[in-house]
């Protein structure tokens, strides 16, 4: 099995004014899909992420940062495990967001480092 | 109802699936909702002519043959005839064709329904599907889902098969060998979708069980399994030894703790332990360590008698390989009956943390029966009653609320 990262995609500008419970309330119960990823073994872990937060570049630090615009911004994410990507797709397909056209899904293999040398 | 529909209707009931099975099996380039069409047309047939001439004396053979026919027509109408020939007359003649004979169909089938690139999900529902031959409405009513849900599912999972040819394509040994895990897991599935507690009527939920069974054993006697198969054989025992004791006769649910261990099926028992030490292997798969832990709760002739410092144990590495928040809320369990309380409030405070988990009857259920014990009624109120209302399943309700009255 494959780790990959299931990142959510929404309207940023459109959760941004709404409360985080409104949030929540508005989208699909993702409390099964998860339920059901954890029993067959698929599921790691993930989160909403906040919509707000800082974006720290070489040489400032912005509040908010600039993706608050963002149409298809990132807004959570999950790690699962899967087959191959094939698989991790149709378990993307099936999350309830993604049916219910409520978000995107961007569906990114975890890569590990590779022979990284020691650097002097 | 007369003798004719009876018999059609037990032929339905054991063999439409492995008829369905056969079909495609035989006929590579048909898809699933063909085959099914066509076995059912066939049962039409056998109503009118048995009806005519009487009930043949191989009625399997004689709907197999009709079925096979049917199907040759078709596909010359459908100039789709492409070395059929070879492969219709292989294997399938009325003669040889016994309630025995397809059961390898039924393994190959659920091979091919094991294949990597569908989720684990659709997997189980064409397996419920097409390999046990449930019906829609059985499989909506067993996994918790409504039956367009099912269809959905299933409506995209066979447009799948039928762009790659899933279920016509014997999967090559190869592939056989690296399908195990995910057959594996689908029978794993399947025996829980029957053995959880919250829904579906009893008898359909234990019959699921023992086809999960049924599947697993003829996957040992084929050789095609491996230790985990017998892992997985061990686990289900355990569980299927403990199935009757978790309801009251009125239906109510009864946990582990207050289960009538008498009630316990000894006969399983021994021979899920038979499973288990034959499963030994320097390979320790998730499979070896639940049964584990299954084998402990069976062994215990009493609750406050189980070695839960050993199943925390197994809990703490079945995390290892299977890291997720569900295992860490046993993994709590276990270690607050062992009695390392403090780590277990710790690790049940944590998960609260988890967006999932706090939405999570168990979670709440578990910190409010943990408070209760210690004497703390007041927060064993507050979580009881969140756990009550994060569950819709009228017997968890009703177990909660005993809970409630009890404080």
């Amino acid at each position: 099995m494959e780790r990959f990262m299931l990142i959510v995609r929404e309207d940023l500008k459109r959760i941004g004014q709404l409360s985080p419970e409104e949030r929540f309330a508005a989208g699909p119960d993702m409390g099964d899909w998860v339920k059901s990823l954890a029993e067959s073994g698929n599921y790691i872990g993930g989160e909403p992420l906040a919509i707000t937060g800082r974006y720290v570049t070489q040489n400032e630090v912005l509040s908010d940062g600039p993706f608050i615009e963002a149409k298809e911004g990132i807004s959570g994410y999950d790690i699962i495990l899967a087959e191959n990507i094939n698989q991790a797709v149709a378990i993307a397909q099936s999350c309830p967001m993604v049916m219910t056209g409520f978000a995107i899904r961007e569906v990114r293999p975890m890569q590990p480092f590779l022979n990284i040398q020691e650097k002097k | 109802m007369d003798n004719v529909q009876q018999e059609a209707d037990r032929l339905y009931k054991q063999h439409f699936g492995k008829l369905v099975a056969s079909l495609l099996y035989t006929f590579r380039t048909m898809d699933p909702e063909s085959a099914e069409d066509i076995v059912q047309d066939a049962f039409s047939s056998a109503l009118v002519d048995w009806r005519l001439k009487g009930i043949p004396t191989n009625t399997a053979g004689w709907i197999y043959t009709v079925c096979r026919n049917k199907t040759l027509n078709k596909l010359k109408k459908d100039k789709w005839v492409t070395a059929i020939a070879d492969h219709a007359d292989r294997g399938s003649t009325e003669t040889n064709y016994s309630d025995s004979v397809l059961d390898d169909y039924q393994l190959k089938l659920l091979f091919a329904c094991a294949h990597p690139d569908l989720s684990p999900k659709i997997q189980v529902v064409i397996t419920l599907k097409y390999v046990i031959n449930l019906k829609v409405d059985a499989i909506a009513r067993l996994l918790g889902m409504t039956i367009d849900g099912v269809d959905k599912l299933l409506v995209r999972a066979r447009q799948k098969i039928k762009d790659e040819k899933i279920i016509l394509e014997e999967p090559h040994p190869e592939a056989l060998k690296s399908r195990l895990s995910i057959v594996h897991k689908i029978i794993y599935l399947s025996f829980n979708e029957g053995y959880k507690s919250s829904w579906g009527k009893e008898m359909m939920r234990q019959e699921l069980c023992e086809e999960a069974l049924l599947l697993n054993k003829s996957l040992i006697d084929s050789r095609l399994g491996n230790k985990d198969t017998l892992a997985l054989h061990a686990l289900m025992l355990f569980n299927s030894a403990r199935f009757a004791s978790r309801f009251t006769a009125s239906g109510e649910l009864v946990d582990l703790e207050n289960q009538d261990r008498s009630l316990w099926n000894r006969d399983l028992i021994n021979l899920g332990r038979h499973f288990l030490a034959i499963s030994e292997s320097e390979i320790i798969s998730s499979y070896h360590l639940e049964a584990a832990i299954a084998h402990i709760h069976c062994g215990a002739s009493q609750f406050v008698l189980t070695d839960w410092k050993t199943i925390a144990a197994l809990y703490d590495r079945l995390l290892k390989s299977n890291p997720n928040p569900f295992v860490e809320l046993n993994y709590a369990i276990a270690l607050y009956y062992a009695g390392d309380k403090n780590a277990a409030f710790n690790l049940l405070n944590e998960l609260q943390q988890h967006s999932f988990l706090n939405q999570y009857v168990f979670l709440n259920l578990a910190l409010g029966k943990f408070h209760q014990l210690e004497g703390n009624s007041e927060p064993a109120a507050h979580f009881l009653h969140i756990a009550f209302n994060q569950t819709h399943f009228n017997k968890e309700k009703d177990f909660i609320q005993k809970m409630i009255d009890k404080l």
